[in-house]
């Protein structure tokens, strides 16, 4: 396998197409819970491959190509909800459900499936953006703040919100089961 | 995600694998291929000295293009064909059309002069070949001439293989008589579709 080997110098292509073989569902996922925009997890994947392309030559070899192209397309995707939907890390002093779905975002759902898309479906943009990244990306709070342009007592919030609404939604489903 | 959370939310598989459907991972190959040698063609490129033809030819199709996009969002009186056909959309202006079949002249003409020994300058006219058929596809897409899009993206995989630096002289020759022969049964309907219209308006 390429990436075992003790390799000097920049990524090759071959190292490339070997971690888009193995790891893009990573990425893939990773983007399209933060955008619930199947095209804009595909761009960002897409954005991202390119960036760390071009960027290859600062590529620091003691860490994985993988996990390197992984957050340069979390930050791609973030940047393109961000464009799509100017606003949408503002923070809010009350509690809002996230609003009713866009047809692409029912379409996206249908990739996520239905428990984590009717989950996702109930916190807002930032609630879901901050949750996913510092509960599934495992960023720190102070990364989250510095990309959405906040402050951690704002994630602090939006992260304690989506969890009090996941936690509504697990009772729905245990309520369900029963 | 940490186990607390993970054994918390496990019922709503919140880090849940999605698999990314084939044809993106594809796009994604494609796009580092491409990408590798756009690289290598710039390194030729600026080895060489300027070629005042290639400015032209490449001045003349951006300008056919730009036309072509100022049709498609201008012209608003858009002539209907008789008979559907399977690259013809109806709603697009026949002008649009004739700058369509001028590109896929071309093409077919690049494709058939295509030097199939020299796989150094055959990657580097195909590379040309898939940029311009990108801005045409885009073309297309503003015009809603969405089957002729779809038709233009299929193309690419075949060029791209035929860009390929490794690829046997053979394999070549028959991947070129392959998209000839593709680039004139589209220009031929298309070439119906506007000799059509014409009898028709």
């Amino acid at each position: 396998m390429v990436a075992v080997l003790n390799r000097q110098g920049p990524p090759t292509q071959a190292e490339f197409h070997e971690v888009i073989s193995t790891r893009s569902d990573r990425w893939y996922s990773a983007c399209l819970k933060i955008t619930r925009n199947r095209d804009l997890a595909e761009d960002a994947v897409q954005d991202a491959l390119l960036s760390a392309w071009n960027k290859r030559h600062q590529f620091d070899r003691s860490a994985r190509l993988d996990t390197w192209i992984h957050r340069i397309a979390v930050n791609a995707a973030l940047q393109l909800l961000r464009k799509s939907k100017p606003g949408v890390f503002e923070a809010l002093d009350h509690d809002v459900e996230g609003p009713s779905p866009t047809p692409e975002q029912l379409r996206a759902d249908e990739e996520l499936g239905h428990n984590l898309a009717r989950a996702l479906h109930k916190l807002s943009e930032i609630e879901r953006v901050c949750f996913v990244l510092k509960h599934l990306e495992q960023w720190r709070l102070k990364e989250i703040a510095a990309e959405i342009g906040s402050n951690t007592g704002t994630v602090k919030q939006a992260i304690f919100r989506a969890v009090k609404k996941l936690r509504v939604r697990m009772a729905a489903l245990q309520r369900e089961a029963l | 995600m940490n186990d607390e959370t993970n054994k918390e939310f496990a019922a709503l598989n919140l880090d849940r694998e999605i698999k990314a459907p084939s044809h993106l991972k594809q796009r994604w190959h494609d796009s580092i291929d491409l990408a590798a040698r756009q690289e290598v063609r710039e390194q030729q490129q600026a080895a060489r000295s300027f070629s005042v033809g290639s400015f032209f030819w490449g001045a003349a199709i951006t300008a056919a293009l730009a036309i072509g996009i100022a049709i498609g969002v201008f012209v608003t009186d858009k002539p209907e064909l008789a008979e559907p056909d399977s690259y013809v959309v109806q709603d697009r202006s026949a002008a649009f059309d004739r700058v369509m079949q001028v590109h896929l002249r071309d093409t077919r003409n690049d494709i058939a002069n295509l030097p199939i020994e020299t796989a150094a300058d055959r990657t580097t006219l195909v590379l040309q070949i898939i940029q311009q058929n990108r801005l045409f596809e885009q073309a297309a897409e503003h015009n809603d001439a969405d089957n002729l899009a779809r038709v233009l993206r299929a193309f690419e995989p075949i060029l791209l293989q035929l860009a390929a630096s490794d690829i046997a002289p053979e394999d070549a020759e028959t991947l070129r008589d392959q998209l000839a022969f593709q680039l004139k049964v589209m220009l031929t309907k298309l070439e119906r579709s506007t000799s059509k219209e014409t009898t028709t308006t």
